[in-house]
């Protein structure tokens, strides 16, 4: 990959790999550790993902696919610069914003307190989010609700407020985990139409789903990951028939 | 390392405001959830007033003039001390929602947390001046007033040093809480602050150069209570202690911090 290349990358992995260190007993307190000075703690290496290279390229959308447990979330993580890598390194240009259930709200804030805070942890100035400010109220449904701690929200109402947080307030990468389990059918319409009318045109979007039809619909380039191992990247078609084979293999 | 960290800093156009609102929101959080509100910021250190002034002016008699001064301005650094380093132990399981969705950098949530806490402190500095200039007869502020600047900032970066220090660790062993509180009980009764400072430096010879936070309590009093100029060489030992544990305190946000959210 030649430097050229790299400048229309919005992310460029290199050797990127993630190894989880679960420990058998757990050693949480200071005591712990001084009376386990010289007694290595028994560590079981889960490798969650082997090395690998990937370049998400701007404003296309990136499908993302693998079975339970396959080490998409963890992919994802790592490219949002959430998750330290172990190896390689990861270069993004702009801000990053993961989303799945949540997009990083604190229960003890306000629905006004928390898109300030989310819109200005993703690069906006205060006016740009007090120009947003209604539109997201508005689309969330929340407009008796802006003074309310989040905490007394339906879990409904939470989803609704983060979908039209991430929604208005874009970061330059948007990583979407299954996104579109989100509140009621009525909601799900809404969601869905917004999306393919402001978001997923020349925006970078990295789409985790299990549903094979919203990635055929959205995705120009789909990654298929099996094991922690990047199997292919490229066509969707191709990946697609490859995650459903492995799919038939297991049942 | 740090190179990095400052650069990344000032890369952002929208830094200063983000440290203003999150420095806002955890005031109001703090003193604006209670019913008696921002006056709990203000019982805490007269209730502790009272309590060292019986103890060490009307029992003790250690004569030191303006006690309730001397022990107010003490008091005002130290629990900005004690809020910024045992207050922000759980920081990075309680702010864990700032950065578990998006790439931004763990130094803000510090620096927030300690802007809020300045806040706090600057209220509190507006009574204790109130009080000094009102009710103590003869006492005036003079130019040595200047100095307060660099010495809150030593506070700042003394602060900011173990609020990083016992975050990280506290990432891996969650009983750091009861250990600090040790410390903090040490540091406190070994210090100058409730004490004269001639007989603390005769019995415990050198304490002053242990302590970390004594050279700003010194110092402070010295440029506001008495009108004269620091101690220089501890004015400077201060930051180079500061400063040596804020080294310590970045090296382990980034050895363990980074781990955050996995481990978390």
């Amino acid at each position: 990959m030649n430097y050229q290349n790299e400048q229309n990358n919005a992310i460029t992995a290199r050797n990127i790999s993630k190894v989880f260190h679960i420990f058998e007993d757990s050693q949480n307190t200071v005591k712990q550790r001084l009376f386990n000075l010289f007694n290595t703690p028994h560590a079981k290496e889960i490798y969650a993902l082997k090395p690998m290279d990937l370049d998400i390229k701007k404003g296309e959308c990136l499908g993302l696919i693998g079975r339970n447990g396959s080490g998409k979330s963890t992919l994802v993580r790592l490219l949002a610069k959430v998750y330290p890598t172990d190896t390689g390194y990861i270069k993004v240009q702009g801000t990053t914003m993961l989303m799945n259930i949540g997009v990083g709200m604190s229960h003890e804030l306000t629905a006004r307190e928390n898109i300030y805070i989310s819109g200005s942890v993703l690069g906006l100035k205060i006016k740009e989010i007090d120009a947003l400010f209604d539109a997201i109220i508005e689309f969330a449904e929340l407009k008796e609700f802006v003074d309310t701690k989040i905490k007394y929200f339906s879990s409904g109402m939470l989803a609704r407020l983060a979908f039209s947080i991430a929604v208005n307030v874009r970061a330059d990468v948007m990583f979407l985990d299954e996104i579109f389990a989100v509140g009621d059918v009525k909601f799900q319409e809404k969601a869905i139409k917004i999306f393919e009318k402001s978001w997923i045109e020349e925006k970078t979007v990295v789409l985790i789903s299990h549903n094979m039809d919203v990635i055929k619909n959205y995705c120009q380039r789909v990654a298929y990951i099996k094991k922690g191992n990047l199997e292919y990247i490229g066509n969707p078609e191709i990946a697609i028939e490859m995650y459903l084979k492995e799919n038939h293999e297991v049942a | 390392m740090i190179f990095n960290i400052i650069n990344d800093w000032f890369k952002g156009t929208n830094k200063l405001e983000r440290f203003w609102l999150l420095a806002k929101i955890e005031y109001k959080l703090r003193y604006y959830e209670n019913t008696l509100g921002l006056l709990w910021a203000l019982v805490k250190p007269i209730s502790e007033i009272f309590i060292y002034y019986v103890a060490f002016e009307l029992i003790l008699k250690q004569e030191i003039p303006n006690f309730v001064s001397f022990l107010f301005l003490g008091l005002i650094l130290w629990n900005f001390f004690v809020e910024s380093s045992t207050g922000t132990i759980q920081i990075l399981a309680t702010k864990k929602y700032l950065y578990e969705y998006t790439n931004m950098n763990k130094m803000e949530i510090y620096l927030s947390v300690i802007g809020s806490n300045l806040i706090g402190m600057g209220f509190n500095f507006l009574m204790f001046l109130a009080y000094y200039l009102l009710f103590n007869s003869g006492t005036y502020i003079s130019w040595h007033v200047i100095f307060f600047i660099p010495i809150i900032l030593n506070l700042i970066i003394l602060s900011l040093a173990f609020s990083l220090i016992l975050s990280n660790i506290y990432l891996i062993a969650k009983d750091i809480q009861q250990v600090w509180a040790i410390v903090v009980g040490l540091a406190f009764w070994i210090s100058p602050l409730l004490f004269k400072l001639d007989i603390l430096r005769a019995r415990l010879p050198g304490v002053d150069y242990i302590n970390p936070i004594s050279s700003i309590v010194i110092n402070a009093r010295r440029i506001i209570l008495e009108n004269t100029l620091p101690e220089w060489d501890l004015f400077f030992w201060g930051f180079i202690y500061s400063g040596f544990f804020l080294f310590i305190g970045i090296y382990l946000l980034n050895k363990l911090g980074s781990k955050a959210a996995e481990k978390l």
